[in-house]
């Protein structure tokens, strides 16, 4: 028997504050309608002393602490995975390792590819632990992103789509612990279809914002899903995308997005009715969007905020496969499956992942706006600078008695933080 | 097909995906933003246009028309 291997531990840190998006579509003004078509709700917001680093050791403090200090030091591979780096040079993954206090015999390395970069860390992890170099050990993936909001100015591609994207990008990390012993999600291993090529639909070609081609990012991502998926059933015998898979996970840059995808491989792979479709999409893609529209668009880490909002809110009385569709500009993708148990549900519930939701500041527009109005943003660069953790009072009651890593100041460009409660 | 009957495939599309237009006088310079088409309505209608021409092309390659007439075009080239 082949062994097993995929995810151990799965955690989300989704800020400590977020905006209502309804609120801030009114604001900007947007069409209620359409917006309401993007099945939007929330978005996590970053605020100034918060940056990948410390979402990052947010989301995996809990998972590591819940380790005996043996297991702990099994971690031997710590890759951050983000398109929202500090330093061209300086490794997230020095930062995280130091504050999650992990054994120095370590690898540590970040990687990037978009929105595709948790699935890429996943995988790598997966391949060290195949490999059985080291039998035994386990990795941690970190996928941490906050966006860069500001639309860069010029140029004529910018569709008027991109106005939907601020409300539609949110700040947060994923933290994955990856090992031979996966009591949250046993991966299929073999059973990925990947699939990618160039292409120029959204990108950060500067430090402290994004661009893009709405148009053709969405158009590429429907491209990929149905690509991918080709692939994965190329690969695995008797696969087909109606009943193999009895929950569908996404990246999702929002939900109406992603009902247009499952929507266009239902019709096109399956030769679903119309009626059919919509019923599918709540039985087998709802679930997983549920944590997406209440924090939004975290980049690398979306595809597995959807996996563990499927693995939470779906019904695993017996046995369940996932099929992930994982996308990121630019572009690679891949279609990849894996398998939830009812112990696996209650191992992921007790991480409480919407309670830490519940738990959040709720940002009025104003106090949003003033966020990146006032001068308050830390840009890509900076070289000395102190951070406030009292800029917005009431934030930090919302998680009094839990320690929350905070950035203090960068001091000639060397970021020092501190656990505050 | 030709360029008129593709253009007026993707018209009978755009109806159908956007009830609003179903009194339209489609123009060939219309673009489908303009008349209250998302990028997700949009995406659906060039999906639908290419299933009734029995066209299996990836998307990007048409993502660039920027109206109606240009989309015929590019699909009465591509056919």
């Amino acid at each position: 028997m082949s062994m097993s291997v995929g995810i151990e531990a799965m955690n989300l840190f989704g800020a400590s504050a977020y905006l209502d998006v309804m609120e801030l579509a009114r604001h900007r003004d947007l069409d209620k309608n359409r917006f309401e078509n993007l099945l939007m709700k929330q978005k996590a917001v970053a605020l100034p002393d918060e940056d990948p680093i410390t979402f990052g050791v947010n989301a995996a403090k809990p998972i590591v602490d819940a380790l005996t200090s043996e297991d702990k030091d099994r971690i031997e591979l710590l890759i951050t995975c983000s398109e929202s780096g500090i330093d061209f040079g300086k490794s997230m993954s020095t930062y995280i390792h130091q504050y999650l206090g992990l054994n120095r015999n370590c690898r540590m390395f970040e990687l990037k590819q978009a929105c595709y970069s948790g699935t890429a860390g996943l995988q790598m992890a997966v391949g060290f632990i195949l490999s059985q170099a080291s039998p035994g050990a386990k990795a941690l993936v970190i996928a941490s992103d906050i966006s860069r909001f500001v639309v860069t100015e010029g140029g004529d591609a910018l569709t008027e789509d991109w106005s939907y994207f601020e409300p539609s990008a949110g700040a947060g990390a994923m933290a994955l612990l990856v090992s031979d012993t996966p009591a949250v999600f046993s991966l299929d291993v073999g059973a990925s279809g990947y699939y990618g090529y160039e292409v120029m639909d959204t990108c950060r070609p500067v430090p402290d914002s994004e661009s893009g081609d709405a148009d053709l990012s969405l158009m590429s991502y429907l491209d990929c899903c149905e690509n991918s998926f080709l692939e994965y059933q190329r690969r695995v015998d008797g696969v087909n995308y109606a009943d193999s898979f009895q929950y569908l996970s996404f990246h999702t840059p929002f939900g109406g997005m992603v009902k247009g995808a499952h929507r266009l491989m239902m019709r096109k792979i399956v030769k679903a009715k119309p009626s059919d479709i919509e019923q599918d999409f709540e039985a087998r893609v709802k679930p997983g969007l549920a944590y997406c529209q209440r924090v939004g668009n975290i980049m690398g880490g979306t595809i597995f905020l959807s996996l563990a909002s499927a693995i939470d809110n779906g019904d695993y009385s017996t046995p369940r496969r996932i099929g992930c569709f994982s996308y990121g500009s630019g572009c690679c993708s891949e279609f990849y499956s894996g398998v939830v148990t009812r112990d696996s549900q209650n191992a992921q519930s007790s991480l409480q992942i919407e309670k830490g939701l519940d738990r959040r500041y709720q940002l009025s527009v104003e106090e949003y706006e003033e966020l990146f109005k006032g001068n308050h943003e830390v840009r890509f660069g900076t070289r000395n600078v102190e951070l406030d953790h009292d800029l917005i009072p009431g934030v930090s009651e919302t998680w009094k008695g839990t320690p929350r890593l905070l950035l203090n100041a960068i001091n000639e460009y060397h970021r020092e933080y501190s656990w505050v409660s | 097909m030709n360029k008129e009957e593709i253009f007026s495939v993707i018209t009978q599309n755009a109806k159908e995906i956007v009830p609003d237009l179903d009194s339209h006088e489609f123009q060939w310079d219309d673009k489908l933003v303009d008349l209250g088409a998302n990028s997700m309505d949009r995406a659906d209608i060039v999906m639908m246009t290419l299933e009734s021409m029995d066209m299996n092309i990836p998307l990007v390659e048409i993502a660039k028309a920027s109206n109606i007439g240009e989309l015929a075009a590019l699909l009465h080239e591509k056919q």
